[in-house]
């Protein structure tokens, strides 16, 4: 560029009129989007969780919000309400939304030419007075305009993916919670069912004690089943609470909202498990983490030509100039201002892109990895969980069921007593407890599967839990 | 009955299986008749021989057998066997012929016998002919004094009997396992004089207990004192046979037991006198009137009565081997409230019903439903209600029109006018007590079963 510097001195005129329709040429492209960007977020939300997502600047917006979420509070919620209440009312989210502003005004501004620099310079000496005015350009800045302007548009579109990111990390928290808020809602149920038939028995003991029946012995075996079972059932119903709250943070509700509603049952298993075609392919074509990882590869590479580009003019300035004396005429002139690469060849910067360059490299390829691998694991995890709540819903629940019927007939033939059938009693309740837990494991899992195939990384430690919340009882020694 | 058709099906197994038999060779095999069947057959009147009184086995048989030069030829077949413990229970058993027990083996004193053994079970079995004096190498104690039959094999015990009486037989090769599987069988022999100990009706039967878990069929050998089927002849009642006798009769009862506990055998009605025992004959100046007879573990007794009209009971006096299959950890649930409780457990188990908490005799008239292949622990119905037994109990059912030689259940006693025990319908007074000891807290509040206690509290 040093070497195609005008030989002739444009007028002034001719140099206003040229920076000007430059300068309106730039900033007719840069100027704020009607959506602040938002569209291009919902699509990216939608096709990942099947909502989209909006920020509510205006008070319309915010009406139409408030109403939805009215609406969707009256009826129990379902698993995608929560998800679509979440990305409406969660704060966090709409922080991030923000910063997606932010990210808009930068791109703004990297599309408007540096303001001109004016300077101005009287010295007066002996009567002599000499005054000196400039107007300078930074007209490297003009040159490397659209490269700048694509930088900030790719770092733009990555605030949009980190927007959406967020709002898919959202949905996929917010369905984990709920799931775990429904079934342990619904655990309650069962272990209040479990305590009352420890207390049936613990009522009978004691009755039994009372009649001159039972040793104090018996009785107290029997009350300490009734003992455990109170303690089981407070565990649940604070582990309830806890779901419940933290699924209430989640969908950022208060006041009269808290006491929306859930489903009294999780939702069925589903017929089949779901087998994806090229997952791995999907989640590297769709993933957001990977997505981003691969764009901000681009925009560092871009950034290292550009780097080559400029490696020894790290500024160019360009001015008119033009000098008066008192009693002198008028000196028009320019000036140019040059770093000359004499001790910095420029090797250092562009070295340092490379580096970067290479990480970015780097990086992008072990995002791709861990999404892979991430995707391989969530769907064995998702196979086991459907596996293994099916095998409770058609195995092991039926079969404790059976064992009941079997026991009631031994019952009835006096060849087993009482304690036991309520014994066996609490041990069915239980077996449905962990096909409720295993239920929830499963509806966890394919939230983690469709978020690792689509959105992000999977929540650490979302894996089926391998332990049940309760381990089965001894059996009752009578 | 004797099944012809099994009987040529087996004789031609054995044909088939020639090696199993060459040291005999198939054609000095006698046929091994078979009897599945649980109903009591007629008393097998010897067609040749010695002319004797043959028994009666209760739900059982007497096999058959072939005189050879002189020797009667009997063939036992060791097997698994279906036996129906009452209607409505089957058990795998093993016996012998078809049946457990196996059929009544019955000579005269002096016969000489030849007894073919063929082994169908799994694993190698022998006979001891218990209370039998023979050579010693016929005493069929496997390792001992005889190499154990294989199976698929045939033995041959040849001896003469020497003194008249009850006898039994059952395996003395893994006898744990294949008494507890149901091997045994009578063996009487009896006096070479008709005349000599002769009776108008002489019954048999054996005790043997089993562990079978409701809904199951196999019974658990390893079960050394916990069983929950006592049986006389691998029945119990009401499968148990009546013992059919016409008043008058001279009647003759003879027990053995290969259980692992004694069995005092008390009968209602006519005393007795054991006249019989694992020895022999009592002499008459010995013998021990009674209405209870003991009778230990590997013994036999035979007692004789002069049968009476009625029906009478006989049965073991331990009480809970008249019951069947219960349960022997049961809570004992009498006296206790079950108010409010009752309604908890229904919500929690829905067809729950309270029970026990007056006792037990509601186990007589209830009917609800049971595990599979199993008995209510009480049964059978009289002419009065609920018998609420089972296990080792009968009835001597003595008649006047009762033809000699019939074994027919006639039915229930017609009682004579004013021979039944009435109720009370007039004044009950008010007992003149002194007073109770103080109840503490250590003391039995025990509740009767209300209905007609109105009086007391």
């Amino acid at each position: 560029m040093n070497h195609t510097l005008p030989r002739r001195v444009p007028t002034r005129a001719r140099l206003t009129v040229a920076a000007s329709a430059a300068l309106a040429m730039l900033a007719g492209c840069a100027s704020f989007s009607p959506d602040g960007g938002m569209g291009a977020v919902s699509d990216l939300t939608r096709e990942r969780t099947g909502q989209a997502v909006s920020v509510q600047r205006s008070p319309e917006q915010g009406d139409t919000a408030r109403a939805r979420v009215a609406e969707l509070l009256k009826a129990p919620l379902t698993a995608d309400g929560a998800v679509e209440l979440a990305l409406l009312n969660n704060r966090g989210l709409q922080a991030s939304f923000s910063q997606l502003g932010v990210a808009e005004s930068d791109l703004v501004q990297a599309g408007r030419p540096r303001n001109p620099v004016f300077s101005f310079g009287r010295l007066a000496a002996g009567g002599v007075v000499e005054i000196e005015r400039a107007i300078m350009f930074d007209v490297l800045s003009l040159l490397t305009m659209p490269m700048g302007r694509e930088l900030r548009q790719q770092q733009f579109e990555q605030a949009q993916f980190q927007a959406a990111y967020d709002a898919v990390g959202l949905a996929s928290d917010t369905r984990r919670a709920y799931f775990n808020a429904v079934a342990s809602q619904e655990l309650v149920g069962y272990y209040r069912q479990v305590k009352d038939a420890a207390d049936a028995s613990s009522e009978l003991a004691r009755r039994m004690l009372a009649a001159g029946n039972f040793n104090k012995l018996a009785q107290m075996r029997e009350q300490s089943f009734y003992a455990d079972a109170t303690a089981g059932l407070a565990r649940a119903q604070q582990q309830a609470l806890a779901d419940r709250e933290r699924l209430t943070r989640l969908l950022g509700v208060s006041g009269d909202q808290l006491r929306f509603t859930l489903p009294e049952r999780l939702p069925d298993l589903p017929k089949e498990p779901t087998a994806p075609k090229d997952a791995e392919q999907t989640a590297l074509d769709k993933r957001l983490d990977v997505l981003m990882a691969k764009r901000s590869t681009e925009t560092t590479a871009k950034s290292l030509g550009l780097t080559r580009a400029t490696r020894f003019v790290n500024a160019l300035h360009v001015g008119y100039q033009n000098k008066s004396e008192t009693d002198g005429p008028r000196a028009n002139g320019y000036e140019l201002e040059l770093e000359l690469p004499l001790f910095d060849f420029g090797s250092v910067r562009s070295r340092r892109a490379e580096a970067t360059y290479m990480q970015a490299v780097h990086r992008t390829a072990e995002v791709a990895l861990n999404a892979q691998s991430e995707v391989r694991e969530s769907y064995g995890a998702y196979r086991t969980a459907y596996e293994l709540a099916r095998h409770y819903r058609d195995e092991v629940v039926p079969l404790r069921k059976r064992i009941s019927e079997e026991n009631l007939l031994r019952y009835n033939g006096m060849l087993i007593g009482v304690f036991e059938l309520l014994a066996d009693s609490r041990e069915q309740v239980r077996s449905v407890t962990e096909y409720v837990q295993a239920l929830r494991d499963f509806w966890v899992a394919e939230t983690n599967l469709q978020t690792a195939l689509t959105g992000r990384s999977p929540a650490p430690g979302a894996a089926p839990s391998t332990t049940s919340a309760s381990g089965a009882e001894a059996p009752a020694g009578h | 009955m004797s099944q012809r058709r099994d009987f040529f099906r087996t004789a031609g197994a054995l044909a088939l299986g020639a090696t199993a038999v060459s040291r005999v060779g198939a054609a000095s095999l006698p046929e091994a008749v078979y009897q599945t069947s649980a109903t009591m057959q007629p008393p097998l009147m010897p067609p040749n021989g010695r002319p004797y009184n043959p028994v009666a086995t209760l739900n059982g048989w007497s096999l058959p057998w072939r005189m050879n030069n002189g020797v009667k030829e009997f063939h036992l077949v060791a097997e698994p066997v279906v036996r129906e413990m009452a209607l409505g229970m089957k058990a795998n058993l093993w016996g012998y012929n078809g049946s457990s027990p196996g059929p009544t083996i019955e000579a005269v004193e002096g016969d000489r016998v030849r007894i073919f053994v063929t082994n169908k079970l799994p694993e190698h079995t022998a006979v001891h002919w218990h209370g039998v004096m023979l050579p010693n190498g016929m005493d069929g104690v496997g390792g001992l004094t005889q190499p154990q039959i294989a199976p698929g094999k045939t033995f041959v015990y040849e001896f003469t009997l020497l003194r008249p009486g009850t006898h039994m037989y059952h395996p003395h090769a893994d006898e744990m396992t294949q008494m507890a599987m149901g091997m045994m069988g009578m063996f009487i022999i009896h006096p070479k004089d008709v005349r000599q100990m002769r009776v108008d009706r002489d019954f048999v039967f054996l005790l043997a207990a089993y562990d079978i878990e409701p809904g199951a069929a196999t019974p658990r050998t390893a079960e050394m004192t916990d069983f929950n089927l006592w049986t006389w002849n691998s029945r119990v009642f009401p499968g148990i046979d009546p013992l059919v006798c016409r008043t008058g009769d001279r009647v003759r009862v003879r027990v053995g037991n290969l259980t692992m506990t004694n069995h005092p055998i008390h009968m209602h009605g006519p005393h007795f006198v054991v006249t019989g025992t694992d020895g022999g004959w009592v002499p008459p100046s010995a013998r021990w009137p009674e209405v209870t007879t003991d009778v230990a573990v590997g013994q036999m007794r035979a007692f004789e009565f002069d049968a009476v009209a009625g029906d009478w009971a006989i049965h073991c006096h331990k009480s809970h081997h008249t019951m069947n299959a219960m349960g022997h950890d049961l809570p004992n649930m009498i006296g206790v409230d079950h108010k409010g409780v009752a309604e908890r457990i229904t919500k929690l188990v829905p067809d729950y019903m309270v029970m026990g908490d007056k006792g037990m005799a509601d186990m007589g008239s209830m009917e609800m439903p049971l595990p599979d292949n199993t008995l209510p622990m009480m049964t059978g119905t009289g002419p009065f209600g609920p018998l609420e037994m089972g296990g080792m109990f009968s009835v001597v059912k003595v008649r006047d029109d009762v033809p000699r030689g019939g074994y027919k259940d006639p039915g229930w006693f017609k009682h004579p006018q004013g021979s039944v025990a009435y109720e009370y319908t007039g004044e009950v007074p008010a007992a003149t007590r002194a007073d109770a000891p103080k109840a503490n807290a250590k003391t039995l509040d025990v509740r009767k079963p209300g209905g007609g206690h109105e009086g007391h509290h």
